[in-house]
């Protein structure tokens, strides 16, 4: 077996990897790790004032500090009854573009394109792309001129504050924004012929949902009062945890999100196939341009989709900044009574769906709940990366699996202070599946047998669990014993290890310890999906369920089971006897 | 020339990634960085670091799991100075806002639970200093590009860094503000280290902290004038805390006996 590994995953903000594990032919693990250590910023931000807080919140993440400002804002306000004037909203609309674009430039061009166009790094890029290096940096530039010119840092700023800004800026450095946004236009219309143009690899495309905030006036837009999927379903803003479901995993200390108990995305492609048909002018010209199927199952796309979302900024900035002309007049903060509330604030980060949501009681915070879009995203980094390594090692491509991992996690431009530096791919040694059951074992897991009665190998699982009673094994079940009680609520809190034969695409009596998750992800893994016990099955269940799988010899009809898989059950049993 | 460039490395425990980022952001100037030293490892900058011996080491963010410890040791093997660069290597940054261990522990439960990590063992935040000798802290949250940049030229040419040690309250005269002390709103300035150049109070706002205590200005005093406005010793602690990590209370600890 074997592990491929990108340790210390470079050109990417923050702290963690991907690690794989192959064994023969199947991908036995992958695992979005966060090293970031726990910060509990959700904890320390209570009992303090709700100025405080919106100090404090945006330091979680410095690369989004004005996304989380503008979240935190959003949420202060709606809890407070706050409403600010309409130059307050179009001024924090102008800031959140300046994060867009000194964001999104620094991903496509510093970060993604030199994997695309071969070299280590931007700087030793620069000697084909001479012209994208330089005016990239004036474009991030610019992008940071924005943010400190609104929030009065490159980075937590703290000029934004509850009902306005403490000080505004002149006419004369709003011209200067406007004028120069104008003059990037034609490297900004190159900006996305490049990244449209990309040739971004097939593998790993697979389907799935995508979710972000649906602006108020029916057009694109960087926040809104509900969240949107692309399959049409309307969240409203105080239902955000229907979406979320936020749940733990003991690899990481960044939580993870399912909706309906599937993985979804958020970021600039979830926005551009969830609006993208919203956008106007240019922008909406080269998305009916660029635009197709592939978009919808591939997240190397995200690098398009953020190059469209360049456009769509330079676009608005001009127009953007023409109306705040309009209010020549700098509003007063304004001042508010309430004490008590509670309030949710959505916003898009340049990395996708931004939640942040308080409660505020007798003048302090008493509850606040934080959900970032890297940690909405770590299941689907998960599952795409799984796809990818395990599709490439189906077509005999193995050596290909570390550096597409690569591009698919980058891909997704994890903000990792907010959740995540890595990814590797390691070979199983010898026999790994000893030493994964000798750790689930330690967890007391519950043992369910699965399988057809007298079936050929297919009767493996179910007499591996009744070998397994008579051995004295604890909480060893068959699969129809299951069908009419409570047992897999009750030990909701212990992993469960499916006994089963799975096609592997191996040598008979290969076994191999998987998490269930890969055999819903990959519908060749096992002739059928358990479907008696999976539908019961929360995903934080199934997030902690593993499949003990033996590769069978034939599972057609006849009674005998193959001399292979028998050996195999036995040797099983020898390694939970010692 | 023919003088061997200095060999400096830039690491990132757990923080924001703010000081790392706003190197980053010095662009023009990050070239010239890179051309006047050997930058053996920046994570966020580059992708072929290495992991050998340094003349200076800029250290950012704090530690919070094992392996941030276990890491902050090996730099400091490797190198012959250690900087602190940003609030949360210098002081332990918003993250160590739960000084008692009982009390963090009661805290991550809430947030955790009691799974067990299996990768990164969390543990309670601290600066760096609680587990290093540091030679020099680069306060800020995030660090000033005009203070790093004089800190990186002064350390290049083997001088060590001269950095402001008296509160905000200099810089925001500096910049001929009123005092909001004046206005009766709470403001920080007068315990808060120097360095951003008073840009809060530039902007109207009152300082909020993020810099850190002051180290060597007339503490007692600045701290009666804020008493004296009426502001309890509750409320100015509560909010010094914010940003003070754990010299908060050593901070304090020093009003008591100048008062006694």
């Amino acid at each position: 077996m074997k592990r491929i590994s990108i340790d210390h995953l470079p050109r990417v903000e923050g702290n963690g990897g991907v690690f794989a594990t192959v064994d023969g032919n199947v991908v036995t693990e992958v695992k979005f790790v966060i090293n970031e250590g726990a910060r509990l910023i959700e904890r320390l931000t209570v009992g303090k004032t709700p100025e405080e807080d919106v100090s404090i919140a945006p330091r979680i993440c410095a690369i989004c500090t004005l996304s989380h400002k503008n979240a935190v804002l959003r949420a202060m306000e709606n809890a407070l009854g706050v409403k600010v004037p309409t130059k307050v909203t179009l001024l924090r609309e102008l800031m959140h573009l300046g994060e867009f674009v000194e964001s999104h430039s620094l991903h496509v061009f510093y970060l993604a394109l030199p994997d695309y166009v071969g070299f280590p790094n931007a700087i030793a890029m620069a000697s084909k792309f001479p012209f994208e290096v330089k005016i990239a940096l004036e474009m991030k530039q610019f992008g940071n001129h924005i943010m400190k010119t609104l929030s009065g840092r490159y980075i937590h700023g703290e000029n934004p504050v509850i009902g306005g800004f403490g000080k505004y800026p002149t006419r004369e450095e709003l011209v200067w924004v406007k004028n120069r946004a104008n003059q990037f236009m034609p490297f900004v219309f190159r900006t996305v012929e490049l990244f449209c143009g990309l040739d971004y690899p097939e593998v790993p495309e697979a389907d799935t949902v995508y979710a972000c905030c649906n602006p108020e006036d029916g057009k694109y837009g960087l926040w809104g009062e509900e969240i949107v999927l692309s399959t049409g379903e309307k969240l409203a803003r105080e239902d955000y945890k229907s979406l979320t479901n936020e749940f733990l995993v003991p690899h990481s200390l960044s939580k993870r999100s399912r909706y309906k108990g599937n993985t979804y995305s958020v970021g600039a492609l979830a926005r551009v196939n969830v609006l993208g048909e919203r956008l106007e002018g240019e922008a909406g010209k080269m998305f009916n341009k660029h635009f197709n199927n592939r978009w919808k199952k591939n997240p190397l796309f995200h690098n398009a989709a953020q190059a469209l979302e360049i456009l769509y900024s330079f676009e608005r900035i001009p127009g953007l900044v023409n109306e705040i002309l309009k209010y020549p007049e700098d509003p007063p903060i304004v001042p508010y009574k309430a004490k008590t509330g509670k309030g949710t604030g959505l916003v898009e980060a340049p990395r996708g769906l931004l939640i942040h949501h308080y409660e505020i009681t007798d003048g302090l915070v008493s509850d606040v709940d934080i959900i970032t879009p890297t940690a909405q995203n770590a299941e689907e980094i998960e599952r795409y990366c799984y796809i990818a390594a395990q599709k490439l090692l189906d077509e005999g491509r193995e050596e290909k699996i570390r550096d597409r991992m690569d591009l698919v996690v980058r891909a997704f431009d994890p903000c990792i202070s907010c959740s995540v530096h890595m990814v590797e791919v390691k070979r199983a040694p010898e026999d790994d599946w000893k030493k994964k059951l000798a750790d689930l074992k330690k967890m007391e897991p519950v043992f369910i047998g699965v399988g057809t009665e007298g079936r050929t190998d297919d009767q493996a699982g179910l007499e591996l669990a009744l070998e397994m009673r008579k051995a004295g094994v604890n909480a060893v079940y068959l699969e129809s014993e299951l069908e009419d009680d409570h047992n897999l609520e009750t030990k909701a809190q212990r992993p469960f290890v499916f006994l089963d034969v799975v096609q592997m695409g191996e040598q008979p009596g290969k076994i191999a310890v998987l998490p269930l998750q890969h055999v819903f992800w990959n519908s060749v893994l096992s002739h059928r999906l358990l479907p008696s016990v999976s539908n019961r099955l929360t995903y934080e269940q199934i997030k902690n369920s593993y499949i003990l799988g033996i590769q069978p010899e034939s599972i057609e009809d006849g009674s005998q089971m193959s001399p292979s898989v028998k050996k195999a059950i036995e040797k099983i049993l020898e390694e939970l006897k010692s | 020339m023919g003088k061997e460039k200095l060999k400096i490395g830039v690491y990132e425990l757990t923080g924001c990634a703010g000081d790392a980022l706003l190197i980053v952001d010095c662009e023009e100037e990050l070239l010239n960085i890179f051309q006047a030293a050997d930058i053996e490892a920046f994570l966020m900058a580059k992708s072929d670091n290495r992991d050998g011996e340094l003349d200076v080491a800029l250290v950012e963010g704090s530690v919070s799991t094992e392996k941030d410890k276990g890491e902050l040791l090996d730099i400091r093997k490797r190198a012959t100075a250690v900087v602190a660069i940003g609030n949360c290597a210098c002081v332990g940054g918003i993250q160590a806002a739960f000084l008692d261990k009982k009390d963090w522990e009661k805290n991550f439960k809430k947030v955790y639970g009691n799974l067990e990590f299996s990768q990164a063992k969390p543990i309670q935040s601290k600066p760096i200093d609680a587990y290093v000798k540091v030679d020099y802290f680069l306060p800020g949250c995030p660090i000033g590009k005009e203070q790093f940049l004089a800190t990186f030229a002064r350390v290049l040419s083997g001088n060590p860094p001269d950095l402001y040690r008296f509160p905000v309250c200099v810089e925001c005269k500096w910049h001929e503000n009123d005092c909001l002390l004046n206005k009766d709103i709470l403001c920080l300035g007068p315990l808060t280290l120097a360095g951003c150049g008073s840009i809060c109070i530039n902007h109207n706002l009152p300082c909020v902290g993020c810099w850190g205590p002051t180290e060597e200005a007339n503490r007692t005093s600045e701290y009666h004038l804020l008493l004296e406005k009426g502001y309890d010793v509750e409320t100015i602690k509560k909010r010094m805390a914010n940003y003070s990590g754990t010299r908060i209370a050593e901070f304090f600890a020093q009003f008591r006996k100048e008062k006694k």
